[in-house]
């Protein structure tokens, strides 16, 4: 499955947006934790959603990271370039 | 039946290697396959490691850390160093997301209070641990588990007897900083034999495990790696991180490897009811689960009862609940409820609890009516009595149904607690070992309220700070769990008073102010306490453990020494230093990060 760079970004806001907290505004330079209010169990429920949604395997070493809602983006704008799946 | 004979850790693996077709199973989330040794390849394996431990120059009673994530690694090289007689010390791998500041602060005190002279981790880990030799003057050098994993060199025999110390469980107090708990080869038999024959009636090699629990923590170490070699049963293992990203791997390896006991705190049942879905229900079959063990935190009767009505469908049994009460100075288990009857909760009145010290059973459609869950009888040979907390002689046991501090002697109580002779001195009152819990007997039975230290008292009354949590975890806008509740004499000195403390995404001063006044009502109306200080909070700032438990007494400290309100988030503390570390580090962000990501203490 092809996803483009739009794709990746609107899709990984809404997965975002079901976990965080009540109130907080998911930005590009949200931080997920102090910012979005999401907890290490959270993360890790984050981390299994955008698993299914790109279909993607994404190994605890690359859970470094997970930062702030742009380095996500690129996170995994990078596993779907290497599988050849980002469009653009 | 034969006369019990108690054996050493060492004896038992050498008794199970014999066995072929039992042992342990490593799951590894990235590989469909499941390496498994049987216990004469577990055997094989630990010599392995306690041959390269002694080619490392560790002698009979040495120290020696262990930070491994790998759930293999961390069996084999536990069990080899056990073997040669070298006292292993099992540190937690570092928290991704946490302060690695702290992290490094409380492993260095394990390392240097232990003294330990070498310390095992991977490659990765050793990287972010710097100069921690150079910090610690007995340790000798820090060793990647890589080479060692092909190791050579043959194991020396060395004579482990019953009273030679086994492994220094270091525990990380709500309180205080992590105290190495001295557990003796006749602890963990006693223990083993109090969990497995009378406990939950393991049957030698049917019985089959399967646990997510982290290896460094009594309940995954003591009651799935050390308790099963001496009954040869098979154990299913699956990294801790693979459970907290998808509950359903849990749940599947019960049902495809006929699971038949497993271990959880509450919430890892909580979890599973929340996260699982229809979906990954199907083809589940959780009949053979006969031992679904719960412990290590407060055990919420609605949690568990979720759980068996979700789960029933594919065969789970409400009646294979065992509520456990344990803590690690009495090795691992102090008290079961009996196998086979599920959740027996003691419902008693509140109000009663905390003005009279009394669990008066409930009267039918009462307001105050408080759920107490039941924790089983001691063992044989141990005695478990209720104190009044402060009763330093523990001459004068309670009555029945009188609420006091839970205390208890027997052959499962450590030594004490490694190189602290004063905080050993006050573990203890007349020979019984202080739990620091709360609670009372009722027929023998083990009924826990609270943690007595962390009592508020106002006017007389007892209030549990995990009561006045809950109902504020209950307001919108307070992050759930994140909420804490401790008493202070300060700043006036003449009273205790109340304080929460709770944590939000909720920002602007007027928004705060109402957020805090519902706090406040929400506490008044369910319990009746009128709290002195709401304090609103960031993300991230309340301390926690290791494990994620809340920090209260820290939290306290914070307060009165008015530190509390100058900490802003994790990490905004320390976000440098963890973005240094970690680019330095090949270490996985979250390999370690398991329970808390924030505020190591």
């Amino acid at each position: 499955m092809q996803f483009s760079r739009e794709k990746v970004r609107a899709e990984l806001l809404v997965i975002l947006g079901a976990h965080a907290q009540a109130g907080a505004t998911v930005k590009d330079s949200s931080h997920l934790v102090g910012d979005l209010g999401i907890d290490s169990l959270g993360v890790m429920e984050v981390i299994a959603d955008i698993e299914d949604k790109f279909h993607l395997q994404i190994p605890d070493e690359a859970l470094r990271d997970v930062d702030t809602v742009e380095s996500v983006i690129r996170s995994i704008e990078k596993r779907l370039e290497n599988a050849g799946r980002l469009q653009g | 039946m034969s006369v019990y004979q108690p054996r050493t850790v060492a004896q038992a693996i050498e008794d199970a290697a014999g066995s072929t077709k039992n042992g342990y199973r490593f799951v590894d989330e990235n590989s469909d396959a499941e390496p498994f040794f049987s216990h004469g390849g577990v055997e094989r394996a630990s010599a392995r490691f306690g041959g390269a431990m002694q080619a490392m120059g560790l002698k009979k009673g040495d120290r020696v850390a262990l930070i491994l994530p790998d759930n293999a690694d961390f069996v084999f090289a536990f069990l080899g160093a056990v073997r040669a007689g070298i006292v292993p010390v099992p540190i937690y791998p570092p928290t991704g997301l946490g302060k690695l500041a702290g992290y490094l602060d409380n492993t260095l005190h394990i390392v240097e209070r232990s003294g330990a002279k070498v310390l095992i981790t991977s490659s990765e880990i050793k990287l972010m641990l710097g100069t921690i030799a150079q910090k610690a003057p007995a340790l000798q050098k820090v060793v990647a588990v890589e080479p060692v994993r092909t190791a050579k060199e043959e194991l020396k025999p060395a004579k482990v007897t019953l009273d030679d110390v086994c492994f220094l469980q270091f525990t990380s107090g709500s309180t205080s900083r992590p105290k190495g708990v001295t557990l003796t080869h006749a602890n963990l038999a006693a223990n083993v034999r109090s969990i497995m024959q009378l406990g939950l009636g393991v049957r030698d090699t049917i019985d089959s495990g399967v646990s997510w629990l982290p290896l460094y923590h009594d309940m995954g170490l003591i009651g799935f790696v050390i308790a099963p070699i001496y009954h040869k049963n098979t154990i299913t293992f699956l990294p801790p991180l693979l459970f907290l990203k998808r509950p359903a791997r849990w749940l599947d390896a019960i049902s495809r490897h006929r699971g038949t006991v497993s271990f959880g705190p509450n919430f890892a049942y909580a979890l599973c009811v929340k996260r699982i879905k229809e979906s990954e229900m199907k083809g589940l079959d959780l009949s053979s689960w006969r031992v679904a063990g719960c412990g290590a935190e407060p055990i919420r009767a609605e949690n568990l009862r979720a759980f068996a009505e979700k789960f029933s469908s594919v065969g789970f049994s409400e009646k294979a609940f065992v509520c456990c009460y344990g803590m690690a100075e009495s090795t691992l288990a102090i008290s079961f409820s009996k196998l086979g009857t599920g959740v027996n909760v003691d419902t008693v009145e509140g109000d009663k609890l905390w003005s009279a010290h009394k669990a008066e059973p409930a009267a039918e459609g009462s307001e105050r009516a408080a759920p107490i869950v039941q924790c089983g009888g001691a063992f044989p040979d141990h005695d478990i009595q209720v104190f009044a907390p402060d009763d330093e002689e523990g001459k004068t046991p309670l009555g029945e149904r009188e609420v006091g501090e839970i205390r208890l002697r027997g052959p499962s109580v450590m030594q004490g607690y490694w190189s602290e002779p004063d905080l050993t001195k006050r573990a203890f009152a007349g020979g019984w070992l202080r739990t620091g819990d709360l609670g009372y007997l009722a027929n023998g039975l083990v009924h826990i309220c609270g943690r007595s230290k962390e009592v508020i008292i106002v006017n007389g009354r007892n209030y549990y700070p995990q009561d006045l949590e809950w109902e504020a975890g209950g307001v919108t806008g307070v992050r759930k769990g994140n909420v804490i509740a401790f008493g202070t004499m300060k700043p006036t000195g003449d009273r205790e008073r109340v304080v929460l403390v709770f944590e939000t995404m909720v920002s602007g001063d007027e928004a705060i102010n109402k957020l805090k006044g519902e706090v406040r009502t929400a506490v008044q109306q369910g319990i009746g306490l009128t709290i002195d200080d709401v304090v609103a909070v960031k993300v991230g700032v309340l301390p926690k453990t290791s494990s994620g438990k809340l920090q209260r007494g820290k939290a306290r400290e914070l307060y009165e020494t008015g530190e509390l309100y100058m900490r802003t988030s994790a990490r905004d503390l320390d976000r440098l230093d963890t973005v240094k570390e970690l680019a330095k580090s090949q270490l996985g962000y979250f390999r370690t990060a398991l329970f808390g990501t924030k505020g190591e203490d």
